[in-house]
């Protein structure tokens, strides 16, 4: 759809990617059960649920960290493109790309004592 | 015809809440007081609802949104994934903005953009990623047919988050790799402003101030060749040092077999 300057390369360190453009109404389920085959290839991950309706409507995304720098252009080849068709017909053309920032929350956050 | 009265939201009395401490509560005086409130929030209830009140900065004052972006460092030692997330979220507002290019969302664009300057002042998102942003903003959309609704050629929205972010932010961009990367990128700037032919004053004058203060001495082109040539010797520079690089690192490998 858009063509951006930030395609996967190779020879990166970056392991944390963003699943843009998802449906609206997309569970975390659902989107799960698609990236099944990936399961023991990343530490963390998070979903934002978009907002469906016909006002202001907005996309889902998921932010992913793979263990490896290769295990993220394997799963872009896998992803990036998928198509999700909703009940009404309509298609949602998947974009992965390396997430802007790549920090991913720290293990020992502390539990607050407050 | 008649019309119902229109019916006031009705929100949980936590969020409610939290709009109090966000909205109307927070000022540099109190900002230790409304940190330790939120951090006795029910957190996974509210860490969605908070997330999203946090994306509203443009509601506030446009002077409030260091403390919005002080919060989150605050926050980011007891519950990193909600920072992480803040983080995450502004770039992807950023981004959005860029697909929709929408004239009623440029007051929330520009506070994003000051967000994510302050959020760099709080030491909470890298150098790299400030420059990761300038540069999109410069070349998303372009050589697609989406081009001319993307960014019009007339259109110095642009300019102006740019010149929003580095306002914020770029006087950090001051010694070392990041002086560099802010010289490297000016230089492009100045040819992206020079497409845009003639500007209106208000954005020619931010654009003085911000020169004046970032870069008194660096040259302001006249011209999009000007800004053309001096972006190619730049590459021209910047791929003779990297082949400098490439060759001594070859040359190291001879010596250590």
């Amino acid at each position: 759809m858009f063509s951006v300057g930030f395609e996967m390369k190779g020879s990166s360190d970056r392991t944390k990617v963003v699943l843009r453009h998802l449906p609206p109404a997309i569970s975390q389920e659902t989107l799960m059960d698609q990236i099944d085959g990936f399961a023991d290839r990343y530490h963390w991950v998070t979903f934002r649920p978009g907002k469906p309706g016909p006002q202001h409507q907005s996309y889902s995304r998921a932010y992913i960290d793979f263990k490896k720098p290769e295990d993220v252009i394997e799963f872009a080849d896998f992803f990036d493109g998928h198509l999700f068709v909703n009940e009404k017909g309509i298609q949602f053309k998947t974009i992965v790309e390396y997430a802007p920032s790549q920090r991913v929350p720290k293990q020992w956050s502390k539990k607050d004592g407050r | 015809p008649e019309r119902s009265a229109r019916v006031a939201k009705v929100r949980p009395p936590l969020h409610q809440y939290i709009r109090k401490l966000l909205f109307s509560d927070l000022d540099k005086t109190t900002i230790e007081h409304v940190l330790r409130q939120l951090r006795k929030l029910p957190w996974s209830d509210c860490e969605p609802y908070l997330l999203k009140c946090f994306m509203k900065v443009y509601k506030g004052k446009y002077g409030q949104i260091h403390l919005i972006a002080s919060l989150t460092a605050g926050l980011s030692r007891y519950h990193d994934e909600f920072a992480v997330a803040v983080v995450d979220e502004v770039l992807e507002e950023i981004r959005v903005g860029l697909e929709l290019n929408d004239y009623g969302m440029q007051q929330r664009r520009i506070a994003h953009m000051r967000f994510l300057g302050e959020l760099y002042n709080y030491e909470h998102v890298d150098s790299s990623v400030i420059f990761d942003t300038l540069y999109l903003i410069l070349v998303f959309g372009h050589g697609t047919p989406e081009q001319d609704s993307l960014d019009p050629p007339e259109d110095c929205f642009r300019i102006r988050m740019i010149t929003t972010l580095l306002e914020t932010c770029g006087h950090y961009f001051d010694r070392g790799s990041s002086k560099r990367k802010l010289d490297r990128f000016l230089v492009h700037f100045q040819r992206y402003i020079l497409s845009k032919g003639a500007l209106p004053l208000d954005i020619e004058f931010d654009l003085q101030d911000l020169f004046a203060e970032l870069r008194p001495n660096m040259t302001r082109y006249s011209s999009v060749e000007e800004a053309n040539a001096a972006v190619i010797e730049l590459e021209e520079h910047e791929h003779s040092v990297s082949a400098d690089k490439a060759n001594s690192e070859k040359y190291s490998d001879s010596e250590n077999p």
